[in-house]
């Protein structure tokens, strides 16, 4: 009822949109028209691309991502941004690979894992937690520096991001043979992040639809970061201190904590983003996770969390990862060569950043 | 309370370098005996690089420990201008040699020059200078590698072989080879003579080929050749009949995918890293290319002490020098009969 008459609504505020009205809902909209664009003319030339299969590759491709730009997400809106995401998640991911090799393996990273043996449930937990705890201390520190010592969080981010490729090398070269990529994953770790649903109860999924593992771990993300966002102090002490922190501070709200938690949050989502990606792309190495924060603050500023801070939505981060996956993912499967795949990402980008300041603006 | 913070952040700082540095005197020593001990600045172009971090420079600690000489390697990040940076603080230092692995092959001259006005021995590896006379501006500077060509001629000889004996790999039977490519770094030596050889195999043996889709990653990265192969399997689905990969990292990526979907397409990578042997191993590869870093690494030790004691560069060595002052040290085919010898 409730949406037929928003609906209804809707199309009455557009017959009485004028000439500006219009130009103001082209360029409010103008980031999803050019999607929509692109995945036409993907579409044209390649009307296979409308397919079960595209859906669901696009769906876990932008698992992970999601689970990363919420992370980042929240550093946005208190008006920060956060360089070190993706040495992180690559340390989380070298880490979780590390302790999940399948014991017959022949180049192991521990030759003699203390894991061996424990409960699959255990063998799972461990890694992940590990992963989690590590980059959750390294992304707090971040948060500290950046709330005491009112460091903008851009250098000190960079910062960060080139100490964790120190420690995350080091640990990554410290076996006797050297540093190689640590693949042969064990099949409990793997089936746990590829594995997928093929049926709900009776019902049996046709068409080749099942829904991967991945897909539901994001959804669940989802809703904790959703609730966690909407429904909590937490949330609200984030909104408040990323829109106006004197005023938050002012109002009773301690800033320098909301700075940590939110940290020690995106630290803990780029610990568990980290865990899935080494399994899903079945091998990790000390230059995995390379450049994922372009991919995540760009997915989140499309999205519309803004940069000035105090704004951001959850379903804006989703929109913003899902458009930017069906993007890549149209063009290679359109056969897009290389050099116009980077033109159209990066002109989607600065139109995208444009666009955010342009109603911020307004805003003031 | 701030105050407090940051000179205790300080302190902590000039501690941690002093105990990260302790065990490390760089620049020429004498030990105890009073000789002279042989100090060779090297670098790795960059440590993100499976290859060059995860085999070749453990392999110049190993060989230049058991030689008895001492060794710094330094990472260049992937940047030329810091690779120019570490070049003149090794010779300041004092360094006897100097063995450097470049990040722009076409920066060779800058490095030689500097090598040359400080009069240090100067042996180039892995990257080859691609300016016209430059290995010629020094009488001391030589070169240690490959042939890129080798790679992608021995990786399409061994596809060429497998597709004759494979009949059913021609999954339409057109007599065509449907293949996707993942190519590496745009204008990477490597890269580009790898997808100019291993194709050309094909055309050499007269088999027809058609190239599906080809995408480059100036990351070489496991992670892109995962959802490439991916988005290709959708879009192309049964016609792909050969993944050809210019990097065994890559290759991990499209088998994963693979993997995924359930499906087995012939895959073939270069650097035959341990992950790759087993990968051969389990019958998800079909075949790698070593590039020999040990051999490699070996060949840099062995210039490095001739040149230090005052010899010619490969007295006493089984290496030979070509025209251009270069040692060429061979790849070698991997394949599931012979893997097991490179474990």
């Amino acid at each position: 009822m409730n949406f037929t008459r928003n609906f209804s609504a809707r199309i009455n505020r557009f017959k009485k949109m004028n000439r500006t009205d219009w130009l103001n809902f082209l360029v409010n909209n103008a980031i999803y028209i050019v999607m929509a664009l692109l995945i036409g003319i993907v579409i044209l030339r390649e009307p296979t691309f409308l397919s079960v299969r595209t859906l669901i590759n696009v769906l876990s491709q932008s698992s992970v991502k999601l689970i990363l730009a919420f992370g980042v997400g929240g550093i946005i809106i208190l008006q920060g941004t956060d360089l070190s995401l993706g040495r992180s998640v690559g340390f989380a991911m070298v880490i979780s690979a590390s302790l999940s090799q399948a014991d017959t393996y022949a180049s192991r990273f521990y030759p003699e894992l203390w894991l061996t043996g424990m409960p699959t449930f255990i063998k799972l937990l461990i890694p992940l937690l590990i992963a989690m705890a590590v980059c959750a201390i390294f992304s707090m520190i971040n948060g500290y520096i950046v709330a005491i010592f009112k460091v903008h969080p851009f250098i000190v981010t960079l910062g960060m991001s080139v100490l964790l490729y120190g420690v995350l090398t080091l640990y990554y070269n410290s076996p006797e043979q050297g540093g190689q990529p640590i693949g042969g994953l064990s099949t409990e770790y793997s089936n746990f992040i590829l594995g997928r649903i093929d049926s709900i109860g009776p019902l049996k999924f046709t068409g080749g639809f099942y829904i991967p593992y991945l897909v539901v771990y994001a959804a669940i993300v989802s809703i904790i970061v959703w609730v966690l966002w909407n429904k909590t102090v937490f949330g609200k002490n984030m909104f408040a201190v990323g829109g106006n922190p004197e005023a938050a501070a002012v109002s009773g709200v301690n800033v320098v904590g909301t700075f940590v938690l939110v940290y020690m949050m995106a630290g803990i989502l780029y610990g568990l983003g980290g865990f899935l990606e080494a399994g899903r792309i079945g091998s990790a190495n000390n230059s995995s996770g390379f450049n994922y924060e372009l991919d995540a603050i760009a997915a989140c500023v499309v999205g519309g969390i803004s940069f000035s801070g105090g704004v951001g939505k959850v379903s804006g981060a989703l929109a913003g990862v899902l458009l930017f996956t069906v993007m890549s993912y149209g063009m290679i499967f359109a056969n897009i060569s290389f050099e116009y795949q980077n033109i159209i990402k990066g002109f989607i980008i600065v139109f995208a950043v444009a666009l955010d300041t342009r109603k911020y603006l307004k805003k003031t | 309370m701030k105050k407090l913070l940051s000179v205790m952040l300080v302190l902590t700082m000039v501690l941690a370098i002093v105990g990260c540095s302790s065990d490390k005197g760089s620049g020429t020593t004498t030990d105890q005996q009073g000789t002279k001990e042989i100090v060779i600045g090297a670098n790795i172009y960059n440590f993100g690089d499976n290859f060059m971090n995860g085999v070749v420079s453990p392999a110049l600690k190993e060989y230049a420990d058991a030689a008895g000489v001492k060794i710094n390697i330094v990472d260049s990040e992937n940047q030329q201008n810091k690779l120019n940076d570490q070049v003149d603080i090794f010779i300041g230092q004092g360094v006897d040699i100097l063995a450097i692995n470049l990040v722009d092959p076409a920066s060779a001259s800058t490095i030689i020059q500097k090598a040359k006005e400080a009069n240090i021995p100067l042996i180039l590896f892995n990257k080859e200078a691609t300016e016209e006379g430059a290995m010629a501006m020094y009488d001391k500077v030589w070169y240690v590698g490959t042939a890129s060509a080798d790679a992608g001629i021995i990786q399409g000889d061994m596809m060429v072989a497998d597709w004759k004996a494979n009949a059913k790999w021609d999954k339409n039977g057109d007599g065509k080879v449907q293949y996707v490519l993942l190519k590496g770094e745009p204008g990477h030596p490597d890269a580009e003579a790898r997808t100019e050889y291993s194709v050309k195999a094909f055309d050499d043996a007269g088999i027809p080929v058609e190239e599906l889709a080809m995408q480059p990653d100036p990351n070489w990265s496991t992670d892109g050749g995962n959802d490439k192969m991916a988005t290709w399997l959708a879009s192309f689905g049964d016609r792909i009949e050969l993944v050809i990969c210019n990097n065994d990292g890559m290759a991990f990526g499209a088998i994963n995918a693979m993997k995924e979907q359930g499906v087995s397409i012939p895959v073939y990578g270069v650097d035959a890293l341990e992950q790759a042997l087993n990968h051969i191993a389990d019958g998800e590869m079909n075949g790698t290319v070593l590039n020999d870093g040990k051999n490699q690494a070996k060949a840099v030790i062995d210039l490095s002490l001739n040149v230090a004691n005052g010899k010619d560069p490969i007295e006493g060595t089984s290496w030979t020098l070509d025209d251009v002052k270069a040692v060429r040290v061979p790849y070698v085919a991997v394949t599931p009969d012979n893997f097991a010898d490179f474990k």
